[in-house]
């Protein structure tokens, strides 16, 4: 393992005191716990929107707090859940007494103990509501939607939610602008190379130099197929094929992309890959309406890449452009 | 039931669980990441810290545990505990002292709970099915010796019956056939915990 580190069992706590000291206008530390919040959470009378999960995804989970975006996030040790204690303590962080959404990736461990955080947080008398992210479509069909994992969709969700909370919505409303924005998001991914969990020392799975895996989840779950290392060309063609098969849009409609670095592959490569999104997109007569490309939603330093798409109506699209900032980036 | 029965059986499982947690994680371990011996005993340890603070109301304490727990654990048994002692909690609200024959009752309303919140079903080969054969087989129990015998009967009885069928949830079905001629480790702590109150 060669990390830049102190102690691996503190890997996730050093990073997010070190967020919170570089972007203390953006982050704060609630109590002891390793949940995180705006300075100014929780705001009154809007409703508080909490997300979390495992660390090793910067910028998702934490990186996304900030005006426009999420109140408040509860995070674990790498790719661990945080606690149910945790997340009830960043519900209440979250809450100015409107109620609060939980918008997080399904995950078991992370499903579970955040329902276990709403029963803690109902019994203090906050009332809660749940969207879960389920947008990878490598891992299951489409007539099983709701076992998919969450991954990069989480980035336009949070973006979305974050914008119909902050034109004061209520609980109810924001809720369905979220499942909405959660319905739509499709994302496909490609791994190069593996990444190594501090915490255990070795890499989470082997690739050899010249393989790809198409299709694996971000804490290195098998995906749908492994082969040899393709041109960015059909790399993007595999990754793009499934996203426009599932959605199967008309003609005319605009979509929000997302070429996201799962951490080591550099932007200039998202970039080429790009190029072929963009004819695709062209030759299925869909137009980009909102773009980003870049390190939005990481695996630690795993090499690759995924692409997220996400249907746009006049309300989706909107909330993308609402004004909305955190420490690593603003619309 | 009086808290002082509660403060009882915490520090009986927690003498248990210092005994039996290297089998529980060695047990898991075949099929999961090997912390279930470690999170309960972990759980348990915290119980056993707070147990002399708790209220008298059984369910402001049983709720106070259930924070406990989720406090030192994120695991999947973890949360399942806590979420048993919340829905044990809501049929305790402003009691201090219950009926024995109550406890079958308690642990009917459990089961649903646990299915939701694991997303499982009954025959899934997990913790439920024991603590569901427990519910059956105590029904109409009032001595709280008869309670505990009983409840460690059913748990036997349900291994013994699932030891031969494959898992279907969780990280175990993913071993699938592999799960066949296996005790669930769920199960099997249940065991301990319920041996622990004889």
């Amino acid at each position: 393992m060669k990390k830049i580190l102190n102690d691996p069992s503190t890997y996730a706590e050093e990073t997010i005191d070190g967020l919170c000291r570089a972007y203390p206008q953006y982050y704060k530390r609630v109590g002891l716990e390793r949940v995180i919040a705006r300075p100014d959470a929780p705001r009154k009378g809007k409703v508080g929107i909490v997300s979390g999960g495992g660390s090793g995804h910067l910028p998702i989970f934490t990186g996304y707090v900030g005006p426009g975006f999420l109140d408040a996030v509860a995070i674990g040790d790498v790719f661990a859940s945080p606690s149910a204690d945790e997340m009830a303590t960043a519900m209440r962080a979250a809450d100015g007494g409107a109620g609060v959404l939980r918008l997080y990736g399904n995950y078991g461990g992370d499903v579970m103990n955040f329902d276990l955080a709403g029963d803690l947080a109902e019994a203090d008398g906050i009332s809660s509501t749940t969207v879960l992210l389920a947008d990878d479509v490598a891992s299951a069909r489409l007539a099983e939607r709701e076992k998919r994992r969450g991954v990069a969709g989480m980035v336009f969700a949070f973006k979305i939610a974050g914008a119909a909370a902050e034109n004061m919505l209520d609980l109810q409303e924001v809720t369905r602008v979220a499942q909405k924005a959660a319905d739509g998001c499709r994302t496909m991914g490609v791994a190069l190379s593996p990444c190594t969990v501090p915490q255990v020392g070795k890499p989470t799975f082997q690739l050899s130099e010249d393989e790809m895996e198409i299709g694996m989840g971000i804490h290195g779950e098998p995906g749908v197929k492994r082969g040899p290392l393709q041109t960015a060309d059909r790399i993007a063609d595999a990754m793009i094929d499934p996203l426009l098969a599932d959605l199967s849009l008309p003609r005319g409609e605009q979509v929000a992309i997302l070429v996201n670095s799962l951490g080591a592959t550099p932007t200039e490569e998202l970039f080429i890959l790009y190029n072929r999104f963009h004819a695709r997109l062209t030759d299925a007569g869909l137009a980009a309406g909102f773009t980003l490309v870049g390190r939005y939603a990481t695996s630690m330093e795993m090499s690759g890449a995924s692409i997220t798409l996400l249907p746009l109506d006049a309300e989706l699209s909107k909330y993308l452009r609402a004004p909305a900032e955190c420490g690593f980036w603003k619309v | 039931m009086t808290i002082d029965s509660i403060r009882q059986a915490i520090g009986s499982i927690f003498r248990a669980m210092e005994a039996h947690h290297q089998e529980l994680n060695e047990l898991d371990g075949k099929l999961g990441d090997g912390d279930l011996g470690v999170t309960l005993l972990k759980a348990f340890t915290e119980l056993e810290r707070l147990k002399g603070g708790l209220p008298e109301d059984l369910g402001q304490a049983l709720m106070q545990c259930a924070s406990a727990v989720t406090k030192v654990s994120s695991s999947s048994f973890g949360t399942l505990l806590a979420t048993g002692l919340i829905t044990s909690a809501k049929s305790l609200r402003g009691i201090t002292a219950a009926e024995w024959d109550k406890t079958a009752g308690i642990l009917e309303s459990v089961v649903p709970a646990l299915l939701a919140r694991g997303k499982s079903s009954l025959g899934d080969k997990t913790v439920v099915d024991a603590l569901a054969a427990i519910s059956k087989d105590i029904a109409g129990q009032s001595d709280p010796e008869k309670i505990a015998q009983g409840a460690a009967a059913a748990v036997e009885r349900t291994l013994n019956e699932f030891r031969e069928k494959p898992a279907k949830v969780g990280r175990a079905r993913i071993f699938g056939e592999r799960t066949i001629g296996m005790d669930d480790p769920g199960m099997v702590a249940l065991q301990v915990m319920v041996n622990a109150l004889t």
